[in-house]
């Protein structure tokens, strides 16, 4: 039939459109049937169906992620001025005493700097307790990692499934030469595995590599 | 001396990555801090707006930082601008190409705080002595 269809666009060049379209048809019609000759029709549908799912996933991810960021800075917001007060208040007592040690002898002086350290020493507790309640959110916030771990190793068992099936089908489809070809790219984000030779694990290889080139 | 009022731009496109670089600035005791979602966004805000330096992610969408880098060397007007690159890229290639594109210095994420300082009083300190 590919014999006819040829000879057809030979004879007829005006029906280029047609003629390729129909060869798109076979084309597909042929690799459908191959794939259901291998067995592989279930699985990449299989396949198919867990990109949309995965997608659901992943952006779960990023948005508790992102949630669980926020609320830790959030807290540490709430409880930075807190701890700043205390601190300062505590010096600006302390620097009083020093005062009044170096000259003892104004009774009202010390009388007013004695109420005020004890008013402070009264209100120590319920601030510290302020900024660890703000400690307990940021401990609390922690959670995402739970969630996300139980989302994220379910995403494994997916991709794991994908790349098996459409790895076998790479394979059996392409040109040997082409199957030791990685995409070469300059946004790969994270590495995620480590032991990658063509990258640095830490700061100090950066910093190592940049002297090197003389930078 | 490094001036700590100096204005700083933090492109990244995401957003609690923007307030942590953030955070770590102010606690350097850098407040003129603002900051861009990712590299167009960080040029418009660049054009005019007397920024003194620059820190940025690599990746990211419209324009990435790389990309950023480039068009800023390539303007007359901002070319001089000191650039710091944040980015999880680890790979030696964008290194090097972070560097060959004028970068003043690179630095991997995950980071710490002190990383971030010695970066940015190395560029500073370089750029007293290139100046004087």
């Amino acid at each position: 039939m590919s014999q006819n269809t040829a000879a057809a666009a030979v004879a007829e060049p005006a029906n280029t459109t047609e003629e390729l379209l129909g060869r798109i048809g076979q084309l597909t019609r042929q690799l459908r049937e191959g794939l259901r000759e291998l067995g592989l029709d279930k699985q990449v549908a299989r396949a198919a169906q867990a990109i949309p799912d995965a997608r659901d996933r992943l952006s779960y991810v990023a948005a508790t992620t992102e949630r669980a960021a926020h609320r830790a800075l959030n807290a540490i917001d709430v409880a930075q001025p807190l701890q700043e007060a205390l601190s300062t208040d505590a010096k600006g007592l302390s620097k009083r005493w020093d005062e009044w040690f170096k000259n003892p002898i104004e009774l009202d002086h010390a009388r007013e700097l004695v109420l005020d350290t004890r008013g402070y020493l009264d209100g120590v507790p319920e601030r510290a307790s302020a900024i660890n309640s703000q400690l307990m959110e940021i401990l609390m916030a922690q959670d995402f990692q739970d969630l996300t771990g139980q989302v994220i190793k379910k995403m494994m068992e997916v991709v794991n499934d994908v790349e098996t099936q459409l790895l076998q089908v790479l394979i059996d489809n392409s040109a040997p030469e082409k199957r030791h070809e990685a995409a070469q790219s300059l946004q790969n984000g994270p590495q995620v595995k480590p032991g990658n030779p063509d990258a640095v694990t830490d700061q100090a290889q950066v910093d190592d590599l940049l002297e090197s080139l003389g930078f | 001396m490094i001036d700590k009022s100096i204005k700083i731009l933090v492109v990244d496109d995401f957003p609690t990555m923007r307030r942590i670089v953030r955070n770590l600035l102010k606690e350097l005791e850098f407040h003129n801090v603002d900051e861009a979602e990712d590299g167009a966004a960080g040029i418009e805000k660049l054009r005019g707006g007397n920024f003194g330096f620059v820190v940025s992610d690599w990746n990211m969408p419209n324009m990435d930082g790389l990309t950023m880098l480039q068009t800023i060397r390539a303007d007359p007007e901002l070319k001089k601008l000191p650039v710091l690159m944040v980015t999880a890229e680890a790979k030696k290639e964008n290194i090097v190409a972070a560097a060959q594109a004028g970068a003043n210095g690179y630095v991997v994420k995950p980071f710490t705080a002190a990383t971030l300082e010695e970066k940015l009083t190395k560029i500073f300190e370089k750029l007293a002595k290139e100046a004087a």
